[in-house]
């Protein structure tokens, strides 16, 4: 009985394996195309990234980069109190001067207003967020009035950037006044 | 001089030869770089790290910002943007402002991402402050990176000692990650359309150098070390007893950059 209600036709069935393993095929032949070799090295992800992550270009090197040709500079920076403030912060990266140990080009320097500008991001007693006793704040104009000079005078003409206490010292010396304590 | 005019009666071709050798190997030693030697020349702030050309370290890096310490200057801010040419308007790392008044209302902002640094006070805050203070933000590199979860190709990954990278070659830029991060240091890099974000210097640290941020930092306020190392400041800093937290604990990520005098109030 229950022949006689079974197909005989075989075709869709063949036809739907055929295509499922045609699929199959393409599949596995376009992961193989499209999937790079490292995908999966270590996990999922290429492993090949791992080398070119690590050969990303240094453009900041440290301070000490600069002073191997800077040698003035090396010697008052590093013994006064803006030992900690980085070159390239002033004056830009190390590789937009220096590249593969060959002299590139000049970096800017800082001129006028632009230097008070420099001091007073980290020095300025407005931004009352900074702590205190971290480090020497000022306020401006009342710190130019306080010392008894003009208003209109930068930064620069009385403290060395690259070490600011150098020439008040110096100054201090000569004319025989006390020296005022350190504050760290 | 006798010698030389023998050398070319002897053997011409080879005389040329020589000559010709010796200049071109000359002028190749001008044209060559010289960028491995410079390499060996720059301190090795992170002891152990160069030479170790094992795929994974087996270190275990944190790092901790010293909010008390912290002055916003935007050195950190500066150094970044030198460092990998960031596109404007775009931070991986960023120093944000905290204000918080007698009335415990938080006002919170970062011009610029503080790489100007600070030059103004703020002066809409309608009570007397009671408390101000800046936090500098970056990448969390979190032990159970959402990012990571979400990215549908394969691109961001976590190595095997800690960081959290992300493949250009392979991220598709569609955005998932900088939605899943809990903590925004992801952002669209529009000139190469891919997910990008602060690495904590991984091509630095891998040299045995500190990130650019850190070795910046001119109060010391952002340190980075090896917590295996048990002589490292970090170690201490984290053993010790100290005001340290992290950012939203309790979104259950984990990170390894930890606060040291963290108030509740920041996000």
């Amino acid at each position: 009985m229950d022949k006689e209600y079974k197909s005989h036709y075989y075709s869709h069935v063949v036809r739907i394996a055929f295509f499922l393993v045609i699929g199959g095929v393409l599949a596995v032949v376009a992961r193989g195309l499209f999937l790079p070799d490292t995908m999966g090295q270590y996990g999922h992800y290429r492993g090949s990234n791992i080398e070119e992550q690590k050969n990303v270009e240094v453009r900041n090197h440290t301070n000490e980069s600069c002073y191997e040709c800077h040698r003035p500079i090396r010697l008052i920076h590093k013994a006064g109190v803006h030992q900690t403030v980085s070159c390239e912060f002033c004056h830009g990266p190390y590789a937009d001067h220096i590249q593969d140990g060959k002299y590139v080009e000049k970096l800017p320097v800082k001129r006028d207003m632009e230097i008070k500008a420099l001091c007073l991001r980290c020095h300025n007693k407005v931004i009352r967020a900074r702590p205190e006793d971290s480090i020497k704040m000022v306020a401006m104009p009342q710190h130019l009035e306080e010392k008894k000079v003009q208003t209109d005078h930068n930064c620069n003409q009385c403290h060395m950037v690259h070490d600011p206490l150098l020439w008040i010292k110096a100054a201090r010396e000569m004319m025989g006044l006390p020296m005022k304590e350190d504050k760290k | 001089m006798i010698d030389i005019k023998k050398e070319i009666q002897k053997d011409r071709r080879a005389f040329i030869k020589n000559v010709l050798g010796g200049t071109i190997a000359g002028s190749l030693l001008l044209v060559i770089p010289a960028g491995a030697a410079l390499d060996s020349k720059l301190p090795e702030q992170l002891p152990g790290m160069r030479g170790d050309d094992s795929v994974f370290t087996e270190k275990k890096f944190v790092f901790i910002v010293d909010v008390t310490a912290c002055i916003g200057c935007g050195s950190c801010c500066v150094a970044d943007k030198n460092e990998y040419n960031v596109p404007d308007g775009n931070y991986r790392t960023w120093v944000e402002r905290y204000i918080i008044d007698d009335h415990d209302e938080v006002f919170v902002d970062s011009p610029n991402g503080g790489l100007d640094g600070y030059t103004e006070p703020r002066t809409d805050i309608p009570f007397p402050v009671r408390d101000t203070f800046f936090v500098p933000k970056l990448c969390n590199m979190c032990e159970k990176p959402s990012c990571v979860q979400v990215c549908p190709v394969g691109a961001t990954y976590k190595t095997e000692d800690g960081f959290i990278l992300i493949d250009k070659d392979r991220c598709v830029g569609c955005g998932y990650c900088i939605q899943a991060c809990p903590y925004s240091v992801r952002y669209l890099n529009p000139l190469t359309r891919t997910a990008d974000k602060c690495t904590w210097c991984y091509h630095r640290v891998r040299k045995g150098l500190l990130p650019a941020c850190v070795n910046v930092c001119p109060v010391h306020a952002r340190k980075f070390g090896d917590l295996n190392d048990k002589t490292s400041e970090v170690y201490r800093l984290l053993r010790e007893p100290h005001v340290i937290s992290v950012l939203k604990p309790g979104m259950g990520n984990k990170p390894a950059l930890h606060y040291l005098g963290l108030r509740r109030e920041v996000v």
